[in-house]
């Protein structure tokens, strides 16, 4: 990507700080201190760069899922239900199962949430492809009944019975190593990792990397050419659900080990931020994904220290994305017009 | 068994079933709008978030709910200008935009909550002061009359009658005329000497307000309380509500009741024994299900439309 | 020739208008008596439309002067233009699909109190208009529902409706068949009469001399002359236009056509209009031989094309190539069966337009080996098809890399061309090869036709230029409201009876 947009967005970050701390000031805080506080919360020390370090995973893998379904012309937001799915899937691998050697039993968890998630995401897929249904509202909507649906599950079948709503604990041999004690980072970041560069080059090296940008880009070529545009969205959707699942399992295996009733704050709406504000390029994912993660994490140890609530970081997240978005951002919605009024 | 089916499906569903309906109406209103103008505002959502949280605080605050519904559709046009000048004046994608008003309005209210109503989840008080019912004396004589026709809220009859004066507003007048043709072809309105950014912007002031009014019925005509993030995607229903009424108003009033219904059987449901978690379920799958329905309902007009045998 | 030299009312002086990769209009300009019919001619591109939309006030222009009836005017808008009457009508249609003629007529102009239309003071309005110029359209269908005659009186209408002095007209026979043509032209010296004044944008040279009083020749954004129509022929005409020596009729190769190779047997195929579906079509195409489809677009040519390469469903009825059939077989299949197709729409189907010209070039190959192996793709090989394609058809700018929306039109239909005619199809389906494209490329392209024709390819070519219809074909089907209403063949066709075919009559 162009130096200048790197540095249209090094432009909005500052700005976006500066009007958080006007709120700060506002409240009668010292701006400064406060975002020393946040900068320390996010960086300074093996706990805090860990746990920004664990955040940073969940918000990269799932936008990177938005990512192509973007591609695709989907507009996933229906990713949150399928971190939650893929999580409670995994979770439930972990602790059901039983007497397998580490590798393969974190083999098995993975590839059950991954499974988990990509069927989730082909419903609204199919529903898109084959019947024009406006994927924005049932992706949103599906979220609510993912979420619903795990939460009748772990206070139900898969409770731990322990009066709180979680999965018993998950066996060691499906835990993901820590890295960075006591911090809740862990090996997840490897498979992460590998997972964008898989991705990458699945996108701009192959046929079927070829095939799902040709769809995205214009569906009538695709069509023309004999890429089955129909297949083609469903595909897109399976491999953007199945890396939020995956990235819920990551969540339950490493960073709680067990699930948990809500566990996501929302995470999955980062990353698709993360991915809007990118363009979809992936080396701006990393970078903003990594923003947002030490903004995140950086707001714990700043509540903590300066009585600042949390929900100041939130707000500045969201000028930062309202900025973001003017600039100029080209108008994806008009390549495939879903519904007519 | 006979016995527990009338007691779901008694007459007193049509109330709830127009209760319930009430603040996806007027969402779906406000989407409708927009949509007329090519514009998906899922930021309705946010508008009416924002909106419910402001009708709770000024009516807490001032003891006058007329007041609080003013405030609520101020802040409902104040989110709806921002909405429109990122998108009509620096081409931001509306989406996106709609996105973030949704997330700035949750980061707002729960901040807000927290430092200015001194509450934390949730805010209830003595001092609220709700949207009147409307209650005729008269009606009282006859219990069916009654229950079917008196004690409505204000704003469950205004919503009814809002939903012909759109009708109306959209096919026998000048604006609505040129709403609908900026909509389906930009460029023609254009060549008619019309003001397309002009008049796309007024069609989100309307959303504002209708997403103002919302939200304030939301939390002060239905519970009088505010809940962090308490429309929990009524919004978006709005949007499959517009959605499955294919951009016409009364059809879009059709989808909300049967909406307003599903969610009345529902909760109607759960002294029987359906976890909670399936009733919440409800009305979003109902959703999902009405959505695809109203696509397939449309590809097999559009097939027969196209079909060379006839 | 009767014109009232009283003023100018019309004024445009050395306007310049520059778009972020081309300057449209360089210093030109034009002008227009009260009650001249004046006549605007150029190539695709040359600046004509862009500088009419300066004059309408959809444009700014970055210089210049604009008068209208002597009056500078700064800063036009379209509001501001119709109220000084001027009245435009673009080549597409400013008209709503989904509205009706009399909401579509209206709009902008609406009558009524309060902000509520009253529709009956406006019907009153309309049908005054209607009877004084004796015309007709039926006011309460929807746009989507009339024919394009039709569609183009509902234009004129709204003209009158708006009290239009001053007509613009941009590329308006290339719709009409000939007879359609005629009756235009009466209205508008019905519109002379009344004292209006018209320019008339076209490239059609001998409609120009026909209707012109006044042409005006513009060429890459310039003005190149202004002269009075007695003065000058149509080859002079199209020397300026163009710049050098024009070949205006490619010579017919001589056919010499052997077997069958394409039945279509009475098809019945959807349609997005009611006129274009296809209702028991049948005709057939020989190996070496050209198959010209003429008519007016709209028609069911779409559709025709649309079904012979697997992109709309085909209801009933048969369709055989090489002996077996390829009734709904989907694009791949059929492409595999050996047919290739240049599509009507470069834009939309043809190619895409974020992709670089090698991804666009591959496009039919790159599911196979060489250029990929499993899953992965085999860049260098893609490369170097990409190269040889663009030196043999001379695709400029030649750098593969190239984003595909920066091409000319002319260049981006022969990066089509080029892909489809590499195939070495046995049968090669060209819709509207040469539409929007510069004269070089025209040319470039129906020799193509010529060439692979020579060789034995068979072509069915489909093109609402009906020069280039009787300059390519062998034999001439023409198509009307989703049936063949004549087959001629290429010893016999003339302009006339291909016309009258087009409008639905019959010839002997």
């Amino acid at each position: 990507m162009r130096r200048s947009s790197y540095l249209n967005l090094l432009i909005t970050i500052i700005i976006s700080l500066i009007a958080g701390g006007i709120i700060m000031i506002l409240l009668g805080h010292n701006p400064f201190k406060v975002y020393a506080e946040l900068f320390k919360g996010a960086f300074i020390g093996k706990f805090n760069i860990g746990n920004t370090l664990g955040r940073f995973v969940p918000i990269l893998l799932t936008a990177i899922a938005f990512a192509i379904s973007f591609k695709v012309s989907v507009f996933n937001a229906g990713v949150e239900g399928e971190l939650y799915l893929g999580a409670i899937a995994a979770a439930w691998a972990g602790f059901a199962i039983q007497g397998l050697p580490k590798v393969l039993h974190i083999l098995v968890c993975m590839i059950v949430a991954t499974i988990v998630g990509a069927l989730w995401a082909a419903v609204p897929g199919v529903l898109k492809a084959y019947y024009r249904v406006n994927e924005i509202c049932t992706t949103l909507l599906l979220n609510y009944v993912a979420i619903f649906f795990t939460s009748y599950l772990v206070n139900n079948q898969l409770s731990s019975h322990t009066g709180i709503p979680q999965t018993p604990k998950v066996l060691p041999s499906a835990t993901l190593t820590m890295i960075l004690k006591p911090s809740k980072a862990n090996i997840g970041i490897f498979i992460t990792l590998a997972v964008l560069l898989f991705v990458y080059w699945l996108i701009h090296y192959t046929t079927l990397g070829y095939k799902i940008r040709s769809v995205g880009s214009n569906p009538f070529f695709s069509d023309y050419v004999g890429i089955g545009t129909k297949k083609i969205i469903v595909i897109g959707m399976l491999i953007s659900g199945g890396i939020g699942g995956l990235a819920g399992g990551i969540e339950s295996l490493g960073t709680y080990n067990r699930f948990l009733d809500g566990f996501s704050q929302f995470i999955a709406f980062d990353g698709m931020l993360a991915s809007l504000i990118a363009r979809n390029n992936i080396k701006m994912i990393f970078i903003i994904a990594l923003f947002l993660a030490s903004l995140k994490n950086g707001a714990l140890g700043m509540e903590r220290f300066t009585s600042v609530p949390k929900s100041i970081v939130d707000a500045i997240i969201a000028i930062f994305i309202l900025l973001t978005s003017l600039e100029g951002l080209i108008n994806i919605r008009r390549k495939v017009k879903t519904i007519e009024a | 068994m006979l016995e527990k089916i009338a007691l779901i499906f008694n007459y007193s569903i049509i109330k709830t079933t127009i209760r319930y309906s009430t603040p996806i109406l007027y969402a779906a209103l406000g989407v409708l709008i927009t949509q007329q103008a090519n514009m998906l505002n899922v930021g309705v959502e946010g508008m009416m978030l924002s909106g419910a949280f402001t009708a709770i605080a000024v009516s807490y605050f001032t003891g006058n709910w007329f007041l609080a519904l003013i405030a609520a559709i101020i802040v409902g046009i104040i989110l709806a200008i921002i909405m429109a000048f990122a998108h009509l004046k620096y081409d931001a994608d509306i989406i996106v935009v709609g996105v973030a008003i949704n997330l700035l309005s949750l980061a707002l209210t729960r901040f807000l909550l927290n430092n200015v109503l001194g509450a934390s989840g949730f805010f209830r008080s003595p001092y609220i002061v709700p949207i009147p019912k409307v209650h005729f004396d008269f009606l009282t004589k006859n219990d069916v009359i009654n229950t079917l026709f008196n004690n409505y809220s204000m704003f469950e009859i205004i919503g009814i009658m809002l939903v012909f004066i759109i009708w109306f507003l959209l096919f026998k007048t000048v604006w609505g005329l040129r709403v609908r043709s900026v909509g389906l072809f930009p460029q023609a309105a254009e060549t008619a000497g019309i003001n397309v950014y002009k008049l796309k912007f007024s069609t989100m002031i309307f959303s504002g307000l209708l997403g103002g009014m919302a939200g304030a019925h939301l939390s002060l005509g239905y519970s009088k309380l505010f809940v962090e993030n308490m429309t929990g995607g009524k919004g978006l229903m709005g949007v499959a509500a517009m959605f499955f009424g294919g951009g016409d108003p009364i059809f879009t009033w059709v989808g909300c009741l049967i909406f307003g219904f599903t969610d009345s059987v529902g909760s109607r449901l759960q002294p029987y024994g359906l976890p909670s978690q399936f009733v919440l379920m409800f009305p979003y799958i109902t959703t999902v299900l009405f959505l695809t329905l109203s696509m397939i309902r449309r590809i097999r007009r559009e097939r027969i439309e196209k079909s060379s045998l006839k | 020739m009767d014109f009232k030299l009283i003023n100018k009312i019309i004024e445009m002086i050395n306007i310049n208008k520059s778009f972020p990769n081309v300057k449209a209009v360089d210093n030109a300009g034009i002008d227009l008596y009260q009650g001249e019919i004046h006549s605007l001619v150029g190539e695709n591109g040359a600046g004509k439309t862009t500088l009419m939309n300066i004059l309408y006030g959809l444009y700014q222009p970055d210089s210049g002067k604009i008068k209208i009836r002597g009056k500078d005017m700064e800063s036009l808008t379209p509001r501001v233009a119709i109220e000084l009457g001027i009245g435009m009508i673009h080549q597409e249609f400013m008209l709503v699909r989904e509205l009706t003629v009399l909401e579509n007529i209206i709009l902008g102009f609406e009558l009524g109190k309060f902000g509520r239309i009253d529709f009956s003071k406006t019907k009153e309005k309309i049908n005054y208009y209607l009877d004084n110029y004796n015309l007709e359209i039926p006011l309460n269908k929807k746009v989507r529902d009339i024919s394009v005659g039709e569609a183009q009186r509902v234009e004129i209408i709204k003209t009158l409706y708006r009290s239009t002095e001053i007509l613009i007209l941009d590329e308006p026979t290339a719709v009409l068949t000939p007879q359609e043509t005629k009756k235009l032209f009466e209205i508008l010296n019905f519109l002379k009469k009344d004292n209006k004044s018209i320019i008339f944008i076209s490239h059609k040279l001998r409609e120009v001399m026909e209707i012109s009083e006044r042409i005006t020749i513009m060429r890459n954004g310039k003005h190149v002359n202004t002269v009075n129509k007695e003065d000058v022929s149509i080859k002079e005409l199209a020397k300026m236009m163009v710049g050098r020596e024009v070949f205006l009729n490619i010579k017919r190769e001589p056919c010499k056509k052997s077997k069958k190779i394409l039945s279509v047997r009475d098809i019945y195929v959807t349609g997005e209009k009611e006129l274009s579906k296809l209702k028991g079509v049948s005709f057939d195409v020989h190996r070496g031989e050209v198959v010209g489809v003429a008519g007016v677009d709209g028609n069911g040519q779409s559709e025709l094309v649309e079904a012979l390469t697997g992109l709309r469903k085909i209801e009933k009825g048969d369709v055989t190539f090489k002996g077996k059939s390829i009734k709904n077989l989907s694009p791949i299949e059929i492409r595999k069966a050996g047919i290739s197709h240049i599509p009507e729409d470069r834009n939309l189907r043809g190619l895409n337009r974020s992709f670089t010209l090698y991804e666009n070039l591959i496009a039919n190959h790159f599911n196979k080996k060489p250029y990929s192996r499993l899953i992965q793709l085999n860049k260098k090989k893609i490369t170097k098809y990409g190269n040889r394609l663009i030196k043999e058809f001379d695709i400029r700018p030649a750098i593969g890399n190239t984003v595909a929306v920066n091409l000319s039109g002319g260049n981006a239909q022969k990066t089509v061309v080029a892909r489809e005619v590499d195939m070495n199809a046995d049968l090669l389906i060209a819709s509207q090869p040469t539409r929007g494209v510069d004269v070089g490329s025209t040319e470039a392209i129906r020799n193509t036709i010529n060439y692979i024709k020579k060789k034995g390819v068979a072509v069915l070519l489909v093109s609402a230029d009906l020069e280039e219809i009787l300059s390519l074909s062998d034999v001439i089907l023409v198509m009307y409201e989703g049936k063949i209403s004549g087959i001629i063949p290429a010893e016999k066709a003339r302009e006339d009876n291909i016309g009258i075919l087009m409008t639905g009559g019959k010839v002997k």
